[in-house]
């Protein structure tokens, strides 16, 4: 009776008795003879905790993502003494026609190398150990270096576990060109990174539109106040924002001149979708305020030809810089 | 006492044991050894699983774990010869990806995808349509752009891959133009950016290179063999010879200079703004940093940092200023 049972004890045995009942087993039943709850179960003081510890444990369950069913007692709805739990086996298990090839392996193992650090890191990994279950072989000739992404905006865990609970934060935003940050109250929706940034697309419920947002410009605690997200994010969401980024980027374009053999020459044609004509470089951008801080940094060797805000959005940060140094 | 809600280290755990469970199944008969191998974990941690899985089970019709009901070991096979093999086992189901695991993986797929020398090989909508559909529910709404790569990239590919010396056309932070000669050791991505780890033969010492800096790249012929003596990707090591320079910010602007912080830099909070000090390898990367941060980044001391920036600023305004008909788009 007094050996401690291991947290992933309790775990994979509750997983096992969901899986394994039909019709569902209520709290009661769980706590009184899964291992790792019943001994407590047994000892009678600390039933509150022990309902706490079972109420965390189904989240935990959740976020590994095996399903858990929850059904209503006829007549009954609500009642959480009668309500019952079952994992459903063919929600649980992973689709039979699903299988891969080495070599859909050995890319799925690259795709998971992107991820060095935090929870997408974790995740992949995890993911990995998933579909060893099958048994596959990695191809070894399929071997390279794949390029990673770093997800170092402190904003970036938060906001995944938000989405992932569908819960409203609430966060510090700056806007470019403000030296005071204002606080939003938003649905987050999708994490998307493009050009190099990390952005967030999320309803913003203070003005009741979408928006998207800078991780990088998220300059505080990001808070998860509890209340539901009022909006939630769509199957293909992250999808599309992610072509309505590039559909963006595809369409706005600047044209700048650059002092021949410079670092702004040579970096501004090495950018992708970059194209030269008599008229200058067409240099392409989802946001021509980001441009302006890029571009500006090159200094006397480039010039801004179009449009004019942008134009005049450089020569004001030059300004802004002589002023502010004069 | 309250247990603790469950780690992420739990989870893992526990992700384990459930694609543990149907592998050794499948595999019917397997060594500790090849076990622990195919899940790149140690012998003992294997052991220690299976006896977890060994005395696991599920409560009976009346609530309590019996042989009927628990996992079914072969313990000889297992304690002499170190052999795992089920006899009976309640649950064999191989599990879904979460969500969040999906997605993370899905992502990364997006990436790799668009490199040229993967894309032929696999077809990834098929593999990314696999994975949605082994997901309970939809994946996390995480998408990643599939990156574009320089002009260079693909010459830099091979000469890695086939081991070939580089004459590179390339600019540095300075803004000097220099052409060198680089023996190729390896190509890392990091966000949109790719760097060429190369031996300089021009510095005699290994050095990093940004794609997007380089005018251009040729092959020369074989490279000499170089034993590679740092696995940091770092592009900027600040040495001794750096200046130091302090610059004031607001406050809540202080994320926006991360890239250009070292760990060492000293970051003093005075009410609503940062004062930071910077170690940089030239005043010139002042300006640019100036700029980026119109209005929000002053640079404090030394006196010269601060007429560095402002003849920067002033070099920059200077021909539109001086801009007659010619020069203005309109005119």
């Amino acid at each position: 009776m007094g050996r401690r049972v291991p947290v992933e004890e309790r775990l994979f045995s509750l997983v096992l008795a969901l899986l394994a009942t039909e019709h569902g087993l209520t709290k009661a039943d769980i706590l009184s003879t899964v291992t790792g709850y019943a001994a407590r179960y047994a000892a009678m003081s600390d039933r509150a905790n022990l309902e706490r510890q079972f109420e965390r444990d189904k989240e935990e369950l959740r976020e590994l993502g095996v399903p858990l069913e929850t059904i209503d007692a006829v007549g009954s709805e609500g009642d959480t003494k009668l309500q019952r739990y079952r994992i459903p086996p063919d929600r649980y298990q992973l689709p039979d026609d699903i299988t891969f090839s080495a070599e859909e392996y050995a890319m799925l193992t690259l795709a998971a190398q992107v991820w060095r650090e935090g929870s997408l890191s974790t995740d992949s990994r995890r993911a990995l150990t998933k579909l060893q279950s099958l048994g596959m072989r990695i191809d070894d000739t399929v071997i390279g270096f794949a390029p990673s992404i770093r997800t170092r905006d402190a904003a970036y865990e938060p906001l995944t576990t938000a989405i992932d609970r569908s819960h409203q934060v609430v966060f510090p935003y700056l806007k470019p060109g403000k030296a005071v940050a204002e606080s939003r109250t938003v649905s987050p929706l999708a994490l998307v990174f493009h050009e190099g940034r990390w952005h967030l697309h999320a309803h913003d419920d203070g003005v009741s539109a979408t928006r998207t947002f800078l991780l990088r410009r998220i300059v505080g605690q990001v808070l998860v106040t509890g209340a539901p997200a009022t909006v939630v994010p769509t199957p293909d969401e992250s999808q599309r924002v992610l072509d309505e980024l590039n559909a963006l980027w595809l369409a706005t374009v600047a044209t700048v001149r650059t002092e021949p053999g410079t670092e702004a020459d040579v970096v501004l044609r090495n950018r992708p979708g970059t194209e030269e004509n008599e008229g200058g470089l067409h240099v392409h951008t989802t946001d021509l305020d980001i441009l302006a801080d890029e571009l500006s940094a090159f200094g006397a060797d480039i010039r801004v030809l179009a449009p004019e805000a942008l134009r005049s959005a450089v020569r004001e940060r030059w300004q802004t810089v002589a002023k502010t140094h004069g | 006492m309250v247990d603790r809600a469950a780690t992420p280290k739990a989870q893992d755990k526990l992700g384990f044991l459930l694609a543990l469970v149907p592998y050794l199944i499948d595999q019917v008969r397997v060594t500790v050894d090849e076990a622990a191998n195919h899940f790149g974990t140690t012998p003992e941690h294997m052991r220690t699983a299976v006896m977890l899985i060994a005395m696991s089970g599920t409560p009976g019709a009346d609530g309590t774990y019996t042989h009927e009901t628990l996992f079914d070991i072969d313990w000889d096979d297992f304690d002499e010869r170190d052999i795992i093999r089920f006899r009976a086992a309640p649950m064999d189901d191989k599990p879904r990806l979460s969500a969040r695991e999906a997605a993370a993986l899905l992502a990364g797929l997006q990436r790799v995808a668009a490199l040229p020398d993967f894309a032929a090989r696999v077809d990834i909508v098929e593999l990314m349509a696999k994975l949605a559909r082994g997901t309970t529910g939809a994946p996390a709404p995480v998408a990643v752009r599939a990156g574009a790569v320089a002009a260079v990239h693909a010459t830099l590919v091979e000469a890695v891959a086939t081991g070939q010396r580089v004459r590179i056309d390339y600019v540095t932070t300075r803004g000097e133009r220099d052409v060198r000669d680089v023996d190729p050791l390896r190509l890392n991505g990091v966000d949109d950016s790719w760097y060429l780890r190369a031996w300089c033969l021009t510095r005699g010492a290994e050095r990093s290179f940004l794609l997007d800096r380089m005018a251009s790249a040729e092959i020369l012929g074989p490279a000499d063999a170089h034993e590679s003596t740092s696995l940091d990707d770092v592009l900027f090591t600040s040495g001794s010879a750096d200046e130091r320079v302090t610059i004031a910010l607001p406050r809540v602007a202080l994320p926006l200079i991360a890239d250009y912080q070292g760990p060492d830099d000293d970051v003093t909070i005075k009410g609503d703004t940062a004062i930071v000090t910077l170690r940089v390898a030239h005043t010139g990367i002042l300006g640019r940093i100036a700029a980026r941060l119109a209005g929000e980044v002053e640079v404090i001391e030394p006196p010269t940092a601060r007429a560095a920036v402002a003849s920067w600023a002033q070099a920059a305004l200077a021909p539109a200023r001086a801009a007659a008909g010619p020069e203005s788009p309109s005119g």
